[in-house]
């Protein structure tokens, strides 16, 4: 059974997608079990991939560029665990919510088992197929509700995305056409050949995918579809969104640039600079939107594009240290801003209200849960015990070190107003209350928070997965550098 | 309902030919053009032009969409199990653990013929099914 | 003109009808525009000059070298893409029914408007 561990974790959640729609009561219990099937199957491998083995996995038994490889090297492991990690949470957070029937645990379970699917694939063509399954998945998580602001939203986001993928698919035709093979790394070893012969069209299909992960990770001209959607959705989903979706354009991206394309592509084009550029675009301008936000959850979402040009910026300076930081960054974004939408969705369901103001004298009814938010957002501003000071101050010593002092300015400006943007809700959250009630009535139906326990736990872990990576950095750092020893084993500077 | 004599008559006589060029299509699709896909939407429409051609609670009693529904559940999880047979009878996933015969004859392909079954089982019922859903919509939410 | 010359021009008239018009069923329009011409694309990609479809008959094997077959593989994989567009489109087409009957309006701009 040890040989079948990669495809066992796609298919565990997938095969209990199908088996909830049969079953009406069991649905929890199917994708908690499937989801921690999945995490025991990783964790048995995992430390034989740390210390530098890869495991391949043939479909079907075809080998090569004929079939279909599994592939699961450091860098997979890394966002298979944040994506396992965070979607059981995001399952536990969703129990109290009676009216999520099955089609919601469904659709869930069938985005988490693509998007393991995205990451492991060593087939280009299939990645495109993961990533669309992934994404019709998305769409019909933020239309859940069905209300008029989610269906605007989702389809928003359909019409993006659809453009984002359709570029993506035209990037993998080019090298299908140039190459011949759909396999990542058949595709890499007859790429050398290709850039000689047709530089254009080796560039043109560079181009054409990072435009698509571009629109898919929301880089600056492009993110147009972010704060509606991350926003609308229902706060297990925002969280999922923001955590986890996102960093799987990231994901690709950082494959598809460093296992496929050489380093040749990138200084022909100056592609570092651009995504440098890109990433400080994207940066201030998430903060600066973020600041004249009355909408709690959408000051979130602008507080997700603002980090994600942080990740941008790390992947941008290229060297080691930028590396490790972008990727740590990824990790740390993914525990806070979960950590903070789930905050967020039970401050919203207390409050009865979005807007930041209604939240007035929070901290009276529910101080944990205020605990919890006031960490994790000190942790988005990079105050030093918490983990998002030291992926920030890694991609700070990173670009001091390639030269890029302007970078390390625009950061700290964005943390200054970062800073601003959530102090007003701190402020906010622990000043008195209005004259409504401080403790709201529960409407029939509605899920009474207070010390519930499948709301309460997800953060109370999370909250303690920040200050851990914050007190000791070396943990989250050492299952990075593995992964970034990989990324520049294939780069030749 | 509306329709005439002529064209019950028709669709009731042409029903099993198309049922039967639905089956040809999935079982032959490893040796020609076709496949589970393209079969299962052949058996789709045999059921959709019932629907059209005689009224469509009759159709309803007889393709009853609860079952439907539970077809095509079926047909991914066959898919699924025979996925999985494969890794308990030692080899890999969806790997083909069936003798292959000689080439051009129906069971040459191993496993293809069995997933194709599954899907086609699956794609006719959904195709039905979507069909059904569209039918009872009625403008309103 | 050859035909990857042509499928990247329709590409682009998708991405324009996407862009810049404002019903909301324009924009699905231009969506499966550009879907289209990645089919198109592809397929011309694996287009061979006289080639045969590649299935394996009686009078095409016997180990004749000159047969040319078209590139199989990419037409796969299209029929895959195709699926996939067709459940996109019928997704969004289930979306604006129900953003139709919440705003009784298609155009972007007074859907942009509402709250």
């Amino acid at each position: 059974m040890v040989v079948h561990i990669p495809i066992l974790i796609i298919i565990s959640p997938l095969l209990a997608a199908f088996l909830v729609l049969l079953t009406r009561k069991y649905k929890i219990i199917l994708s908690i079990a499937s989801l921690i099937a999945s995490i025991v199957f990783i964790s048995i491998q995992s430390s034989r991939i740390l210390y530098g083995d890869k495991i391949t996995y043939h479909l079907g038994g075809w080998q090569g560029p004929l079939g279909i490889n599994l592939v699961v090297d450091e860098l997979s492991l890394f966002f298979s665990l944040i994506v396992l990690g965070l979607g059981l949470l995001i399952v536990v957070y969703s129990i109290p919510e009676r009216h999520y029937g099955r089609t919601y645990y469904f659709l869930l379970l069938i985005s988490l088992s693509s998007m393991i699917g995205v990451i492991y694939t060593a087939d280009i063509f299939n990645m495109y197929v993961f990533y669309e399954l992934l994404s019709l998945a998305m769409y019909l998580l933020i239309a859940y509700p069905k209300t008029g602001v989610t269906l605007r939203a989702s389809f928003n986001y359909l019409i993006m995305g659809g453009v984002g993928l359709s570029f993506f698919l035209l990037g993998v035709g080019f090298l299908y056409a140039m190459t011949g093979t759909l396999d990542i790394f058949h595709i890499a070893e007859k790429m050398s050949v290709a850039f000689n012969s047709n530089t254009r069209m080796v560039l043109m299909s560079f181009v054409l995918i990072a435009t698509g992960m571009g629109i898919k990770i929301a880089m600056f001209p492009l993110h147009g579809w972010l704060p509606d959607a991350h926003s609308m959705a229902p706060s297990p989903i925002s969280a999922l969104l923001s955590g986890v979706t996102v960093k799987i354009g990231i994901y690709v991206l950082i494959r598809v640039t460093y296992s496929i394309f050489s380093a040749e592509t990138f200084f022909t084009i100056s592609s570092h600079a651009i995504l440098m550029v890109l990433g400080a675009g994207t940066l201030l301008f998430g903060a600066s939107m973020a600041l004249v936000q009355t909408d709690l959850k959408r000051l979130l979402a602008y507080s997700t594009i603002n980090q994600l040009g942080i990740v941008l910026i790390g992947l941008g300076i290229g060297t080691e240290l930028g590396l490790i930081g972008a990727l740590f960054h990824v990790l740390n974004h993914a525990i806070m801003k979960s950590t903070l939408f789930f905050c967020a969705g039970i401050m919203i369901a207390e409050a009865g209200t979005r807007e930041i103001k209604g939240l007035s004298g929070f901290n009276r009814q529910q101080p944990a849960i205020t605990f919890a938010f006031v960490i994790a957002s000190l942790g988005m501003i990079g105050i030093p015990p918490i983990n998002g000071f030291a992926s920030k101050l890694l991609i700070c010593l990173a670009a001091i070190e390639a030269g890029y002092t302007v970078l390390v300015v625009i950061i700290l400006v964005a943390s200054a107003i970062s800073a601003a943007y959530y102090f007003r809700v701190i402020q906010v959250l622990f000043s008195s209350p209005l004259e409504h009630s401080p403790i709201p009535t529960h409407g029939e139906g509605q899920v009474v928070h207070r010390g519930n326990f499948f709301r309460a736990w997800p953060i109370y872990i999370l909250t303690a997965g920040c200050l851990l990576l914050g007190l000791i950095p070396a943990l989250g750092i050492s299952l990075v550098k593995p992964a970034v020893g990989l990324l520049l084993s294939h780069v030749v500077p | 309902m509306g329709s005439s004599k002529i064209i019950r008559t028709i669709a009731q006589k042409l029903f099993p030919f198309i049922v039967l060029f639905g089956f040809y299509l999935i079982s032959h699709g490893h040796l020609s053009p076709g496949g589970g896909f393209q079969g299962g939407v052949v058996l789709g429409t045999a059921i959709i032009l019932l629907a059209l051609s005689h009224s469509i609670e009759q159709t309803e009693k007889k393709f009853k969409s609860r079952w439907l529904n539970m077809l095509e559940k079926l047909g991914i999880l066959t898919l699924i199990f025979l996925g999985f047979l494969g890794i308990f009878l030692g080899y890999s996933f969806l790997s083909n653990f069936l003798p292959l015969g000689n080439p051009g004859q129906i069971a040459s392909g191993g496993l293809m013929l069995l997933l194709n079954i599954a899907i086609g089982i699956k794609v006719a019922a959904g195709v039905s099914v979507i069909f059904y859903a569209l039918v009872r919509y009625r403008g309103e939410i | 003109m050859n035909p990857v010359n042509i499928s990247l021009l329709v590409c682009m008239i998708g991405l324009y009808g996407v862009m810049s018009k404002n019903n909301l069923i324009k924009k699905i329009m231009g969506l499966t525009i550009m879907n289209g011409s990645i089919v198109l694309f592809f397929i011309s990609i694996g287009y061979r000059k006289g080639g045969l479809a590649p299935i394996l008959e009686k009078g095409t094997t016997g180990g004749n070298p000159t047969t040319i077959f078209v590139d199989p593989l990419p037409q796969a994989l299209m029929l895959t893409a195709i699926v996939i567009g067709i459940s996109v489109t019928a997704l969004a087409l289930a979306l604006i029914v129900k953003i139709y009957s919440k705003y009784k309006t298609l155009d972007i701009q007074q859907l942009s408007k509402e709250r």
